[in-house]
């Protein structure tokens, strides 16, 4: 295992940022984090790049359990990069830049400058080598800030939402550099980000943050809801204010005033026969987007809310709905997920 | 005013003349400062950054301290390294009183807390990410604290200047520890006090005048390497 972590906890202040029960990493894979704001992407990349302690539990790094000595932490930061969200660049030329990490690593000169040429290549930088660092664009700064974490070859490359704030020419370099690394270097890597398709088109496993704790419940589909009315075995509740929705009591905490609902995209059926139909609410609304992703199409519907549904190729292919067409969706109580904590 | 006038025509006759005595004067005054501010740099850059960069209990108070020395009149300090370097001082047998030694002793007691505190303010603006990505590309501490002292450098070298003016002006330290020895501990500031006891003002005039032209190169080269560097960056 790359990171096997149990019982995780940073806290700041008075306030948890990060409660991690159990998280194991396999080596050579992409990993993608995703969660809204303030979900502990960032707290928990810096723990896993060795720049922050966690405040308890237990870390392991390739079987080597953490501790809190700096020569130790200094060792194991030459092996995994942190790429910021919002890198700096140090005084100097991007060429000056690049060469840092290996500067401090006593990297021979011949050696660095061919590492440097060929990083700076992969991002699409070679010709700004001798640009100031200072002068570049936001997206030109996250390549030489990717090529000044590449270049050095590390074990596993952290990258804080780097495509936040690129536009989309810089985001395809950006990823594409990161696919290429990872196929061709075997590098580990993990991602933070805020959206699941662009996780789900690079990740081999997507970890889902919220609240400072890994959730199985997808980031998308989140509603706060309200209950106006309890029968039996049922609960009729109001989400977002505005759509009525009823689901098993079950699967509702029983003491809990408000709860957030999470509806799974992938479980929504779009335009269903009456075989495909059991306990669950149907709903009508209008397509407003359609968008390829990965091996499946996602649908944005309006239906009093805004709603996802992540539908397999050969059923788009069967049903071919159009952005504009009004639609049947059922949503099957199996899709649907309640949870009492931290309301958005 | 003709004494203004007088004195300031016949300050320039001097410079224009190299005389000997005013050379000597200006030459001693920039060796003590000289050595003063490099000795005080050494010690003060790296404990502001230290101050700057560490936590522990007591650190306001520190602060605080520091900023009170930064108002220590140079009466006291030369009174105070006057009872450890005169006869009966615990350092009386190193002979160090009315020597330049003494003086540029004095005078880093004067400047470390202007560079330590100058210094802590410019560290503590650099931003934090400098730290952070410093050390996840790999760096130890030192080479860490070389990136935040070279990205901070205009700050550190400002307090640097500082320090230099603050020495270079001063009288009360060389007077009480440097004794006003003509020709070897007689600098510009002490021989202008003395030029005016004896109502002799044209050496006096000369001498600030000096000192003036000093002070004004060094903050044109600090602004020269500022401006170009701020070229360079666009």
């Amino acid at each position: 295992m790359l990171y096997r972590a149990e019982d995780l906890r940073r806290v700041h202040g008075s306030r948890t940022v990060l409660n991690i029960g159990k998280l194991e990493i396999e080596p050579h894979k992409v990993y993608t984090l995703i969660g809204p704001n303030g979900a502990g992407k960032t707290s928990l990349l810096r723990i896993l790049a060795f720049l922050d302690r966690q405040t308890s539990g237990s870390l392991q790094f390739l079987g080597r359990q953490i501790g809190s000595g700096e020569k130790q932490l200094y060792e194991l930061r030459r092996q995994v990069v942190l790429l910021d969200q919002t890198p700096i660049m140090f005084t100097g030329s991007v060429f000056t830049n690049v060469e840092f990490g290996l500067k401090v690593r006593k990297v021979p000169q011949p050696e660095r400058h061919r590492r440097i040429a060929e990083v700076l290549d992969l991002v699409g930088m070679a010709s700004f080598a001798d640009y100031n660092a200072r002068g570049l664009s936001g997206g030109e700064t996250k390549r030489v800030a990717l090529a000044r974490a590449l270049v050095l070859q590390p074990e596993v490359l952290l990258c804080d939402e780097p495509t936040a704030n690129v536009d989309n020419e810089n985001q395809e370099i950006i990823l594409k550099s990161i696919e290429r690394i990872n196929k061709e270097q075997g590098t580990s890597i993990i991602f933070s980000t805020h959206y699941l398709s662009q996780g789900q088109r690079l990740a081999d496993h997507t970890l889902l943050l919220q609240n400072g704790m890994l959730s199985d419940a997808v980031n998308e589909n989140i509603f706060r809801a309200t209950i106006i009315g309890r029968e039996k075995d049922s609960i009729t509740c109001r989400l977002t204010g505005q759509l009525v929705f009823a689901f098993p009591a079950d699967i509702f905490p029983a003491d809990a005033p408000g709860v957030k609902v999470h509806i799974d995209p992938s479980q929504i059926l779009l335009n269903p026969v009456e075989s495909e139909m059991g306990d669950g609410n149907s709903l009508s609304g209008l397509i407003t987007e359609l968008r390829q992703d990965g091996g499946r199409v996602r649908i944005t519907m309006d239906i009093g809310v805004k709603l996802v549904l992540s539908l397999a190729m050969d059923r788009y292919r069967r049903q071919k709905p159009c952005v504009g067409d009004r639609a049947l969706i059922y949503i099957p109580h199996g899709a649907i997920g309640c949870s009492r904590a931290g309301l958005p | 005013m003709d004494l203004l006038f007088d004195s300031v025509q016949s300050a320039l006759l001097l410079f224009i003349s190299f005389d000997k005595d005013l050379i000597e004067i200006v030459g001693v005054s920039l060796r003590v400062s000289f050595f003063a501010t490099l000795i005080a740099a050494v010690i003060g850059i790296p404990g502001g950054f230290i101050i700057a960069y560490s936590s522990f209990p007591g650190k306001r108070f520190v602060l605080t301290c520091l900023n009170t020395l930064l108002a220590l009149p140079t009466v006291v300090i030369g009174l105070l390294v006057y009872s450890f370097i005169s006869r009966q001082g615990i350092l009386g047998p190193l002979g160090l009183l009315y020597t330049q030694k003494a003086i540029v002793i004095g005078q880093v007691i004067l400047i470390v807390p202007v560079i330590m505190v100058m210094t802590i303010a410019a560290i503590s603006r650099i931003d934090s990410r400098y730290r952070m990505t410093a050390l996840t590309l790999g760096a130890n501490k030192y080479q860490m604290a070389l990136v935040i002292i070279k990205e901070a450098r205009y700050g550190i070298f400002a307090a640097v200047i500082a320090a230099f003016g603050r020495v270079i002006a001063e009288i009360g330290i060389s007077m009480m520890l440097g004794g006003n020895a003509k020709g070897f501990t007689r600098t510009m500031t002490t021989a202008m006090a003395l030029e005016y006891d004896k109502g002799e003002f044209v050496l006096a005039v000369a001498l600030g005048i000096t000192l003036m032209v000093i002070a004004f190169a060094i903050n044109l080269l600090f602004h020269f390497f500022q401006g170009r560097t701020v070229t360079d960056a666009v």
